[in-house]
């Protein structure tokens, strides 16, 4: 605007002088004068002409500077609304993706636990005992089948007999489940079988103690064979009953002999060590078990449940083994917990005769958070105890107190201790402490 | 009296300590379980699903019955029973149908609560 006001002054004055001046001093201005005012005109008129020059570069500057100037505008405008979109998708809840159709109906998965354990044994010397890992493979096919496989692997000496050591890997149980209806699954292949519900539900990490109960070993926690099971709701309370009905190949005899040492719960899976495939007597075994299961509120509940099996054992189908199991747990609040089993079985022998056996446990669990105490390490506490007795019908009775705890270093990481106090007629039962760390996943 | 029947002794007393304890402890912070119909429950917002019955022609008078136990309320009953509840977001919605599958089975759990027990861990799964 500057320039612009400049060159149109100059232009006036350049006009007003070449008016003016000729009529008011035209006979006293010499030629010499007059080319000199010439000369100062067109170096006046050159001026203009560089100043307008100047004057359009400068427009073209502006121009360029308005049109920069609108860009970074409508580029602030569009990076200002990307990040008031980005700052809502944050506070927004992300939209769930939908599964891939193969991950839904077809899903493998392992599950299981681990445990380590140090022993001292009343008179022995203390010892890192156990390095357990016990996975469980489950393939679930669709939305009503289901494979399951249980495996144990755990390590112990070859000594005194031999160096290092030996690992053994064991099938707990290998079972194709379908379920049928809401009321009815069926189940085939290495069975847990449901005399009481610590085989089931009770083993493992799931046990409270280190150690299984004394009662359990009478009776087999494992069977080749097949199994229908099921559930019926009573009313919307959430109460129910369940119920299994099974035959496996039973209980057989370890030198195929009646006598009555010669009683093996676990070995009659259907195939012989010499390729022969066969049970090993002459007809399964047939066994059942009925649960109820009350819930008063959520964490508070009872479940009674008796279960039976009964099935010829020797080789020659003369004798009968039989067993029963009374089962109970209780729920009082998330920090109480009892339960316990009744055992009884009866099996018939070439040597002994009748053969009674008989063993009951009862544990209990109080969470010590249930003390609201508000202090750290108590409140990750639970307080244990368990009563044992077994009588195994070939004369020794035993008895055992257990005390301990649990130290929950996460609700899947469990430290445990447990001193075990034993009353036995068979002298190489003794006093032992058992530390163990197990982890379930 | 020797050692030994000492220590069986105080064993036992433990023992039955903390079933006493633990029962009395239980009870008398249990819920009350009153005849007397409970409060009005807004069932949008309950926990447990509700249905509201019309007991009279005012509002006053109108009692909530509770119908179904809630997917959530189930998972806390059954869980609990043989573990220490997991937390839903450890496993994906596929992996906990899968898992469910494998509880039903084993702790014999109704089909029909299991299935709300499913509902709400993949609602509340890890994706």
């Amino acid at each position: 605007m500057k320039s612009r006001r400049l060159m149109s002054g100059l232009a006036a004055v350049g006009c007003a002088v070449g008016v003016a001046l000729p009529t008011r001093v035209a006979a006293a201005v010499s030629d010499a004068d007059f080319k000199a005012l010439k000369d100062l005109v067109q170096q006046m008129n050159g001026k203009l002409q560089s100043l307008e020059q100047t004057n359009e570069l400068d427009q073209q500057t502006i121009q360029q500077l308005q049109k920069q100037l609108g860009e970074t505008q409508q580029t602030a405008a569009d990076a200002e609304q990307k990040s008031i979109a980005a700052a809502q998708a944050q506070t927004q809840p992300l939209p769930r993706v939908p599964i891939d159709e193969a991950t839904v109906n077809h899903n493998f998965q392992i599950l299981g636990d681990a445990e380590f354990q140090y022993v001292k044994a009343t008179g022995q010397n203390g010892s890192f005992l156990l390095a357990d890992f016990a996975p469980i493979f489950l393939y679930r096919g669709g939305d009503n089948i289901l494979f399951e496989a249980g495996f144990d692997t755990t390590i112990a000496n070859n000594a005194p007999t031999s160096s290092g050591y030996t690992t053994t890997f064991n099938l707990s149980f290998a079972q194709l489940d379908y379920v049928m209806n809401d009321y009815m699954t069926l189940c085939a292949g290495e069975l847990l079988i449901p005399l009481g519900t610590y085989t089931e539900r009770g083993a493992g990490w799931l046990n409270k103690f280190p150690d299984d109960p004394l009662a359990v070993d009478l009776v087999p926690g494992s069977g080749v064979g097949v199994e229908l099971r099921g559930a019926v709701p009573l009313g919307n309370a959430g109460k129910f009953i369940n119920y299994s009905v099974y035959a496996v190949n039973g209980p057989s005899s370890a030198d195929g002999t009646g006598n009555a040492d010669a009683l093996d719960l676990g070995g009659n899976v259907g195939a012989r060590s010499d390729g022969v495939v066969a049970n090993l007597h002459g007809n399964p075994a047939g066994g059942a078990r009925l649960g109820f299961f009350v819930p008063f509120k959520p964490h508070c509940d009872l479940e009674l449940g008796i279960s039976g099996q009964s099935g010829e054992w020797d080789n020659g189908g003369t004798h009968l083994w039989s067993a029963g199991v009374f089962d109970a747990a209780l729920h009082l609040g998330p920090n109480f917990e009892a339960k316990g089993e009744y055992i009884i079985s009866r099996y018939g022998s070439d040597d002994l005769g009748q053969i009674n056996q008989e063993g009951w446990f009862m544990q209990a669990g109080y969470k010590l958070a249930g003390l609201n105490l508000e202090l750290p390490i108590i409140n990750d506490m639970e307080i244990v105890g368990r009563y044992d007795s077994l009588h195994d019908g070939l004369g020794t009775r035993t008895q055992r107190y257990t005390a301990g705890y649990i130290y929950y270093i996460t609700n899947t990481l469990l430290f445990e201790g447990d001193y075990e106090f034993l009353h036995s007629t068979d002298p190489t039962q003794v006093n032992q402490l058992i530390l163990q760390l197990s982890y379930g996943f | 009296m020797n050692k030994s029947k000492q220590f069986k002794a105080l064993v036992q007393a433990i023992f039955a300590a903390m079933v006493v304890g633990g029962l009395a402890s239980t009870l008398y912070s249990a819920e009350p379980t009153s005849a007397t119909p409970p409060a009005k429950v807004d069932s949008a917002s309950s926990q447990t699903n509700f249905v509201e019955m019309n007991a009279g022609s005012s509002d006053t008078n109108r009692v909530v019955v509770k119908s179904q136990l809630t997917g959530a309320e189930l998972y806390s009953i059954h869980c609990n029973r043989c573990h220490a509840e997991r937390y839903p977001t450890e496993r994906t919605a596929a992996q906990w149908k899968t898992i469910m599958l494998h509880m039903q089975v084993r702790a014999n759990i109704p089909v029909s609560q299991a299935r709300l027990i499913l509902q709400y861990l993949q609602e509340n799964s890890g994706r």
